[in-house]
C-alpha cells in the first residue's frame, strides 16, 4: 500500500505539471489579450508596453517562462515558498490572495458536502427500505428537482425570497468567523451550502436508493437475517457498508472538484473564493493566477482520487493494491 | 377538538398571509429628497464587481476615472483641482493647493504659489511643501514605475523623459526656489497645461514613504493622504524603514476600500464648492453578484452604486415608477461609442465610402439597442459636449430622426472608385465579406444586425466577428491585423480638454504595431507601416498609391492648438473637429455615453463628479449615521 501511494504522488506531480503546461500553451498560443497591453493603460506607448513586460517576467520565450514558473513553484520566489508569484490586477504577491481564497472555497466546500450527506444519503437509505412507497416517490421527486434546478437560478431565488423579501437570512458576503463570530459566520455561509449542496443531496439519494436496493437483495444479506440479526444490523452493517463504496468514489471526485472552485455559487453569495478568482482572472489575462488556480484545482482533483482509492481498499476487503 | 383544529387551520392562514404581506410590501421609509441640504456624517457604503485598477491604486501609474475620483475627491489634492460637480462647471479648474499662478508671456514658464496649512495624514502630519509635488513629477519620469499617462509630461516639461532609472533624479524643468513655490519649464507652449497639473499622479508624495517603492503599483496599498479623508490604517503606518512597512489596513484589492476622516486636513485651505467633506467616510467593498449591489441598495444594506451598471430590469422600474425617480441618477459620461474605419483596408480607404458609412448608419436604432435616450444622446461628432461644447449641435451627416440617409448616402458612395456603375452601391469584391468586430455581449450583439443591415444598403456586405471585450480591443490593437472596420470601441476623456480627448486616436503618435489606439491609421507615415511589417507596408502603399497620396492627417492642425488658450484653443479644435468629419472621416461616432447611479433613501444630498465620471465624494451626503470603521466588509 505505501508504495501505492507514493506511485500514485508522483503521478499527481506529473499530471500537475502536463496540466500546467497546457494551460501556458494556451495563453499563448490561442489568440487572447496581451497582457502586457493590457496592463500597461489606454494609451499605451512601446516604451510602455516594453517595461510592463519586462516587469511582468514575459519578455522571455514561453518555453523559458514556464521553465522558470515551475522551478519557482518547486524553489519558492521572492515571495517564499510556494513561489506563486504576482497578481497582474492587484501588482501584488499572490500567495495570499489564493491562501486566503482556498480558505474560504474549503469551508463552502465542507460545510455543502456535510450537508448533502446529511440529507441525501437518509433519503436514499429510506427510500431504499420503502420502495415505491409515498416517501420513496416524494424522496425521487426531491431529487429530480435537485438535480434540475441549477445554483444560478437557485441561488438567486433563495436570496430574493429569504433574505430580500422575507429578511429571515442575512445576505450575501463573506463573514470570517475569527473576525466577526460564528453566527455571522454560519447564517451566511447557510444559503450558499443548502444552494450548493442540493444538486449533490439529488445524486447521492438515487445513488444511495440504488446501491442499497441492490445490495438488500444480495443472498448474504438473507442469510444474515436467516441468522437472526437485527434489521437495524443488517442494514446498517451488512447492507450500507457495501453500498456506500461507489458513493465514497463519487464523493472523493465530486469534493475534489468542489475544492477547485464553485465559481457560481461564490459568485451568486458574493463570496472570495478560488473559483470567482479563476472567472476574474481568466477575464482579465492574470497568468499567474490563472496558472496557480489551475494547479491547486488539479492538485485537489487528484489528492481527492487517491484518498478515495485507498478508502476503497479498506471498505472492500476484496480491494488490494501494490 | 373540531374548534380546535379549525382555529389552528386559522392561524395557519393567517401566518401565511403575514408572509405573503410581508414579502409583497414595500419599505415604509419616507424618502429623503437627495437634492435637499446636505447632512453631515455617516459613511457611504457601495461596492462594485471588481475595483478594476490598471496600476494597484498607484496614482503615478492608475488610469482609471473611478480611482481618479477617489484620488481627487478624497485623499490626493493637486495644485489645481475641479468642483466635483456635474456638467460643463464641473470640468473648470479651480485653485487646490496652489493659490495662485502666473505664467510667463512666452507661455514657457508655469509658477504656482501654495497654500500654508495643506498637510499630510497621520503618521506623517507635515505640511505638503513644493519638493513633495516636484517628486511626484520625479516618479512619473521614472521608467520602472510606468506612468500610464506620462505621455502628458515627457517632452512637455524639460528634462522629463520618462526614462530616469530612480525617481530621487531631479528634472531640471522644475524647480522649488521654496517650500511654497513650484516652477515648471515648458518645451513649448502647452494650453491645457493646467488640465495636466490636475491629474491625480501629479499629487504630493512624501518622499519618505515613496522612496521604498521603485516599480509600478507598489506605493498603491501605501497611499498618503493629503486631502479630507485616508485610508484607513494610514495613521498606523510604521515609516521608521521601508521593511517596517505594512500595507494600510483600510485596503484590500480584492475585498475592500475603507476611507475615514484625515484628522490634519484643514478646511479653511479648501473651499466647500470643491469639497464638501459631507461624510464621515466611504466603504466600498467588492461584491461579484451585480444583481446582488443593487438589491442591497434597495434594501438600505448600501447607500447606492458606485460604477455597476443597474441590471435592465431594474433600470426600467427606476425609469417607470415615479417613486423611485429621485434615487436614479443619469449624467454625461463624456465618452464617444463609435465605428472606426480602417484607412488602409479598402473599400474603407475610399473617404466617399467612409462618408457613406457615416450618411447610411441607423444611429436610433443603435441608441435603442443600448436601452434608448436614457443611455445616451445621438452622437454627430467627435466630441463628448462638456469636452467641447462647440461642437455639441455640429452635425455634419445629418438625416431624419438621425435614422440614416440611405440616399444621401447612396450619393457618396456613386463618388468612390468602388462603385463602377454608380448604382449608390459599392461593386467591388472588397465589399464583400467585410470583417467587422464587434463585441459579443449586449448591447453589441443587438447592434451588430443593425450595422449589417445598414451597410448592405450601399453595398457593403461584413461577415461580423464577435469576441469577448479585451480581445476585441487587443485585436484592433494589432496593427497588422488590418481590421478594416469595428465597432466595439468607445472613448472617454482624460479631461476636458480636446488635447486629452483626441491626441492618441487620432495624432499618428497612437499608431503603434501593438496596443495602438489610432485604429484608422490616421496621419500613418512610410516609417511606421514599414516598422510593422511587409503586410503592413503593402497595404499602406496600396492606400497611398506608394505614398504618392498620404494618408489624411490632422497631426499639424494639433500642432497648431497645442499652445493655444481660451477661445482661441476652442476654435482651432473645433476646426480640427470638423475636419476630422469632414475630410478625414476615420469614425461613426454614435453615442455620447451617460452613466447611471443608483442610490439609496439614505442619501440626502446627490452630487455628480463631472471629471471622474462617477458620484462626486466630494459632495454627497447621508443620513445613516454610521461609522466607518464599524460597517463590516464581509
Amino acid at each position: 500500500m505505501g508504495r501505492y501511494i507514493v506511485r500514485r504522488l508522483i503521478w499527481v506531480v506529473f499530471v500537475l505539471l502536463v496540466i500546467t503546461f497546457i494551460s501556458y500553451m494556451i495563453f499563448f498560443v490561442m489568440p487572447s489579450t496581451d497582457p502586457a497591453v493590457v496592463f500597461a493603460g489606454r494609451q499605451p506607448t512601446p516604451e510602455l508596453v516594453a517595461e510592463v513586460r519586462h516587469q511582468f517576467g514575459l519578455d522571455h520565450p514561453w518555453p523559458v517562462q514556464y521553465a522558470l514558473f515551475v522551478k519557482r513553484i518547486f524553489l519558492g520566489d521572492q515571495y517564499g515558498w510556494p513561489g506563486l508569484g504576482f497578481s497582474f490586477n492587484t501588482r501584488s504577491e499572490l500567495k495570499p490572495i489564493i491562501f486566503s481564497r482556498m480558505w474560504v472555497t474549503i469551508q463552502l466546500a465542507f460545510g455543502a458536502a456535510v450537508v448533502w450527506l446529511l440529507i441525501g444519503i437518509p433519503i436514499g437509505i429510506l427510500s431504499a427500505l420503502k420502495p415505491r412507497s409515498v416517501f420513496d416517490r416524494m424522496a425521487m421527486g426531491f431529487a429530480l428537482f435537485g438535480v434540475s434546478a441549477p445554483v444560478f437560478f437557485l441561488g438567486p431565488l433563495f436570496l430574493y425570497l429569504f433574505w430580500f423579501k422575507l429578511g429571515i437570512a442575512p445576505g450575501s458576503g463573506y463573514y470570517a468567523i475569527g473576525v466577526y463570530g460564528i453566527g455571522p459566520w454560519f447564517s451566511h455561509f447557510i444559503m450558499p451550502w443548502i444552494v450548493l449542496a442540493l444538486l449533490y443531496a439529488a445524486f447521492y439519494a438515487r445513488m444511495t436508493r440504488a446501491n442499497l436496493i441492490e445490495t438488500m437483495g444480495q443472498d448474504y444479506i438473507r442469510t444474515a437475517r436467516a441468522k437472526g440479526l437485527s434489521e437495524r444490523t443488517v442494514v446498517l452493517k451488512h447492507g450500507l457498508r457495501a453500498s456506500l463504496t461507489p458513493v465514497v468514489t463519487m464523493f472523493g471526485l465530486d469534493l475534489g472538484g468542489l475544492l477547485g472552485g464553485a465559481f457560481i455559487t461564490e459568485t451568486v453569495f458574493n463570496l472570495p473564493g478560488i473559483g470567482a478568482y479563476a472567472i476574474k482572472s481568466v477575464g482579465s489575462g492574470d497568468l499567474y493566477a490563472i496558472l496557480d488556480i489551475t494547479i491547486i484545482a488539479g492538485f485537489f482533483i487528484t489528492l481527492m482520487n487517491l484518498v478515495v482509492d485507498v478508502l476503497y481498499a479498506f471498505l472492500d476487503p476484496r480491494v488490494r493494491y501494490t | 377538538m373540531e374548534t380546535l383544529k379549525r382555529s389552528s387551520r386559522v392561524l395557519a392562514v393567517v401566518g401565511v398571509l403575514a408572509i405573503v404581506a410581508t414579502a409583497c410590501g414595500g419599505g415604509g421609509e419616507e424618502q429623503a429628497s437627495p437634492s435637499g441640504p446636505s447632512t453631515k456624517g455617516g459613511t457611504y457604503r457601495t461596492a462594485i464587481e471588481d475595483f478594476g485598477f490598471t496600476n494597484g491604486f498607484d496614482p503615478t501609474g492608475e488610469y482609471l476615472g473611478t480611482a481618479w475620483g477617489l484620488y481627487s475627491d478624497l485623499i490626493s489634492r493637486t495644485l489645481v483641482t475641479y468642483k466635483h460637480i456635474e456638467g460643463v462647471p464641473g470640468d473648470e479648474i479651480v485653485p487646490d493647493i496652489a493659490e495662485s499662478w502666473e505664467t510667463s508671456a512666452d507661455g514657457l514658464t508655469w509658477t504656482f504659489h501654495l497654500k500654508s496649512g495643506v498637510m499630510f495624514g497621520p503618521p506623517l502630519d507635515r505640511a505638503v511643501t513644493s519638493k513633495d509635488i516636484a517628486y511626484a513629477f520625479q516618479r512619473i519620469n521614472t521608467k520602472s514605475l510606468i506612468a500610464q499617462y506620462g505621455n502628458y509630461y515627457a517632452g512637455v516639461i524639460e528634462g522629463l523623459t520618462g526614462d530616469a532609472k530612480s525617481p530621487s533624479t531631479p528634472i531640471s524643468g522644475i524647480s522649488t526656489p521654496d517650500d511654497s513655490t513650484i516652477v515648471f519649464t515648458l518645451t513649448k507652449p502647452t494650453g491645457d497645461f493646467l488640465f495636466r497639473a490636475a491629474m491625480p499622479a501629479t499629487a504630493p508624495i512624501p518622499e519618505e514613504v515613496g522612496k521604498c517603492f521603485t516599480k509600478a503599483g507598489d506605493y498603491g496599498r501605501f497611499v498618503i493622504s493629503s486631502g479630507p479623508y485616508m485610508i484607513d490604517g494610514e495613521d498606523a503606518l510604521d515609516t521608521s524603514s521601508c521593511k517596517a512597512m505594512e500595507p494600510l489596513s483600510g485596503f484590500d484589492p480584492d475585498k475592500f476600500m475603507v476611507f475615514v476622516r484625515n484628522p490634519n486636513y484643514d478646511a479653511a485651505t479648501d473651499s466647500p464648492d470643491v469639497r464638501s467633506a459631507n461624510l464621515d467616510g466611504v466603504v466600498i467593498s467588492i461584491d461579484t453578484n451585480t444583481d446582488d449591489i443593487f438589491n442591497k441598495i434597495q434594501s438600505g444594506d448600501l447607500d447606492g452604486s458606485w460604477a455597476s451598471l443597474p441590471p435592465k430590469t431594474l433600470e426600467q422600474q427606476y425609469l417607470t415608477n415615479p417613486d423611485l425617480k429621485d434615487n436614479f441618477h443619469i449624467n454625461s459620461g463624456d465618452r464617444t461609442w463609435y465605428i472606426t474605419m480602417n484607412l488602409l483596408v479598402p473599400p474603407f480607404d475610399d473617404v466617399n465610402v467612409r462618408k457613406a458609412v457615416n450618411f447610411v448608419i441607423d444611429k436610433t436604432a443603435l441608441q435603442k439597442a443600448w436601452g434608448g435616450p436614457a443611455h445616451g444622446e445621438i452622437a454627430t461628432s467627435v466630441e463628448p459636449p462638456e469636452v467641447l461644447p462647440e461642437t455639441a449641435d455640429y452635425d455634419p451627416y445629418p438625416s431624419p430622426n438621425h435614422e440614416g440617409d440611405v440616399q444621401a448616402a447612396q450619393d457618396a458612395m456613386k463618388q468612390s472608385k468602388y462603385d463602377s456603375n454608380g448604382d449608390g452601391k459599392c461593386d467591388a469584391d472588397v465589399c464583400s465579406d467585410v470583417l467587422l468586430v464587434s463585441r459579443n455581449i449586449p448591447p453589441w450583439t443587438d447592434m451588430n444586425p443593425v450595422l449589417s443591415e445598414d451597410l448592405a444598403k450601399i453595398g457593403i456586405n461584413v461577415k461580423i466577428r464577435e469576441l469577448e471585450t479585451s480581445t476585441a480591443y487587443t485585436t484592433i490593437q494589432t496593427l497588422d491585423n488590418l481590421i478594416p472596420i469595428a465597432a466595439n470601441a468607445g472613448w472617454g476623456k482624460d479631461y476636458a480638454d480636446p488635447y486629452g480627448f483626441d491626441f492618441f486616436i487620432f495624432n499618428s503618435a497612437g499608431i503603434a504595431c501593438s496596443g495602438q489606439v489610432n485604429y484608422s491609421e490616421l496621419g500613418m507615415t512610410k516609417d511606421q507601416a514599414t516598422e510593422c511589417g511587409p503586410k503592413v507596408l503593402a497595404a499602406w502603399n496600396a492606400a497611398t498609391d506608394n505614398g504618392k497620396t498620404p494618408l489624411p492627417s490632422v497631426d499639424k492642425k494639433m500642432d497648431e492648438c497645442y499652445g493655444l488658450l481660451d477661445e482661441a484653443r476652442a476654435t482651432c479644435w473645433t476646426e480640427l473637429d470638423t475636419s476630422l468629419m469632414e475630410e478625414a472621416v476615420p469614425w461613426v461616432p454614435y453615442l455620447w455615453a451617460t452613466v447611471f447611479t443608483v442610490t439609496a433613501d439614505s442619501v440626502t444630498h446627490w452630487e455628480f463628479d463631472q471629471f471622474s465620471g462617477a458620484l462626486s465624494f466630494a459632495h454627497i451626503a447621508v443620513n445613516n449615521g454610521l461609522d466607518p470603521t464599524s460597517v463590516p466588509v464581509g
